[in-house]
């Protein structure tokens, strides 16, 4: 549906992106993550045709976005929210890539409703908040009603309750069976949304698998409370375990099956005896090296 | 191609610019024409030559469509409009190309309202004056057909500057500065180099011949025209080539 292949963009000296792949599948969200400054933008205006690659490419549904026929019909993008004339509305500004693209005026006015900005489509763009530029972004990109949706960062600007809105759409959209690639370097925006993700770091693939994939695959421990924990801890550190305090309670990495045997076995009581699963930001935080920024 | 320039002509039309384009040339052509005509002998009202004068006054939208020419590309990449613009239209030539008509189409509009400010001022006043009209003659009609060329000129001109100079602020400045400054230092050096024949191929020189009002050291009506273009064709594809090539980011 989207396939980047060996894709590398360099600015100047610096390497944006480097001899990156990944394949986004049809009728899946797929979550694009990585830092600020990772190279999401560039591969994403490289797949555009935005952005001439040094090496490698990009198709979107089979082709060259430059050789799609009629290409907001297929394909639709937000790529920042101020790429707007400020002193356009709205619904002139939708109504201007309406006309560009051949979709009808009707259309125009159903995405404003989509997105909720009817209300204030008259207004000149210059008095909107970010998040009214995000929502009048994602009715740009539906204009078309494409069946595949690139969106970058589209949750900057949102407050929580416009986050859980953007959600709620992007899950709707995919239940259309739309194929969607959202961008994001914050992962608790995504992850609740996303069926599989590409994590980037330095213009490089980190990985590429389905959430589930991405947490089963994270370092866990075992966290276990006990009022004689530092006799339990000693016979851990015995059986060849890491131990770790976390406040009151350990963090083993032994799996709790054998750490309560361990317990009974030498009578020690347990108050707390729990899987410990690293959050999917933790992993995100450790593939990509900490550098995340806010 | 008709669904670009449709856009194109919409960009055009929904920002306050639009107006103050409009509002200035009406501005701007009803002073000059009221000047011309109170500054004017009583005798001379009646001539056919100071009526022509009066017509020239629609040469003034010139400035109005190449500033219009240079905005309607650089505006693009002054807001990121650029994005949603080669997104529609990924073959970036086309979206010049609509441009440059849509540009064509705005100018002869702007000669248009220049000339019926001239009309509307000029014919109640002359007819107050008792003066003998002569802007229904085939004389007048030619050169308002003359002075609508000319305009198209700018506007392409202007298209193939924006094409070039991304940056909006440097198109504009660089352009006023070239007009004012550099072709007039150029025609000193020239002087200097004893190549005074080159001084004609100037761009903005040879834009002053296609005016149809001819001037000494200028090309003839028909090769100012043509080495117009030839400046608009030479700037509009080194300006599509940089266009192309451009990143998007």
């Amino acid at each position: 549906m989207i396939e980047v292949v060996d894709l590398t963009k360099r600015y100047g000296k610096v390497l944006a992106v480097d001899r990156l792949s990944f394949r986004v599948e049809p009728g899946t969200i797929t979550g694009f993550l990585g830092p600020n400054g990772a190279g999401k933008s560039t591969t994403l205006r490289s797949v555009l045709g935005l952005v001439h690659p040094d090496a490698g490419g990009a198709t979107v549904l089979g082709r060259m976005y430059r050789e799609l026929d009629r290409p907001l019909h297929r394909v639709g993008a937000v790529l920042e929210a101020s790429e707007v004339h400020p002193g356009r509305s709205g619904r002139n500004h939708l109504r201007v890539l309406a006309a560009a693209a051949g979709v009808p005026r009707s259309r125009v006015e159903e995405v404003l409703d989509l997105v909720e900005l009817s209300a204030s489509a008259k207004r000149r763009v210059k008095g909107y908040s970010l998040g009214m530029r995000q929502r009048l972004g994602l009715a740009t990109a539906l204009l078309g009603d494409p069946e595949v949706l690139v969106l970058d960062e589209p949750a900057n600007g949102l407050d929580p309750a416009g986050v859980r809105w953007l959600r709620d759409l992007l899950r709707s959209l995919a239940a259309e069976g739309r194929t969607i690639l959202v961008s994001s370097h914050v992962l608790a925006e995504v992850a609740q949304t996303v069926d599989r993700v590409v994590i980037i770091h330095r213009g490089k693939l980190i990985q590429q698998a389905s959430i589930a994939e991405v947490l089963a695959g994270a370092q866990g421990g075992t966290r276990v409370r006990s009022p004689e924990a530092p006799r339990l801890r000693a016979l851990l550190a015995a059986q060849g375990a890491t131990v770790t305090d976390v406040g009151e309670a350990l963090v083993a990495d032994f799996p709790p099956e054998r750490i309560g045997e361990l317990a009974a076995a030498n009578g020690i009581v347990l108050h707390e005896l729990a899987v410990e699963r690293a959050t999917l930001e933790e992993v995100f935080l450790e593939l990509t090296g900490g550098e995340t920024t806010q | 191609m008709t669904a670009l320039v449709r856009s194109e002509l919409l960009k055009i039309r929904t920002t306050r610019s639009w107006w103050a384009y409009l509002i200035a040339i009406v501005l701007l052509t009803g002073l000059t024409v009221a000047a011309t005509i109170g500054s004017s002998e009583s005798a001379n009202r009646s001539t056919s030559s100071f009526q022509l004068d009066l017509v020239d006054t629609v040469g003034g939208a010139v400035l109005f469509a190449i500033i219009l020419g240079i905005t309607i590309v650089t505006t693009e990449f002054r807001h990121g409009t650029v994005t949603p613009t080669f997104l529609a239209e990924p073959h970036r030539e086309r979206v010049i190309a609509a441009k440059a008509i849509a540009a064509v189409i705005v100018a002869i509009g702007f000669a248009l309202l220049a000339l019926a400010v001239v009309v509307a001022v000029a014919i109640p006043w002359l007819t107050i004056v008792d003066a003998q009209l002569h802007l229904g003659d085939g004389e007048f009609v030619t050169r308002v057909a003359e002075q609508i060329l000319w305009a198209v000129l700018w506007a392409l001109l202007g298209v193939a500057i924006g094409a070039v100079v991304h940056s909006q602020v440097a198109a504009l400045v660089g352009t006023l500065i070239w007009i004012f400054l550099v072709e007039t230092l150029l025609v000193g050096l020239f002087g200097l180099l004893d190549v005074d024949g080159a001084v004609a191929y100037l761009p903005f020189h040879t834009l002053d011949a296609a005016d149809g009002t001819g001037g000494e050291n200028l090309l003839s009506y028909g090769a100012g025209i043509a080495a117009s273009l030839g400046w608009v064709a030479l700037l509009g594809a080194a300006g599509t080539w940089r266009t192309r090539r451009r990143n998007i980011s």
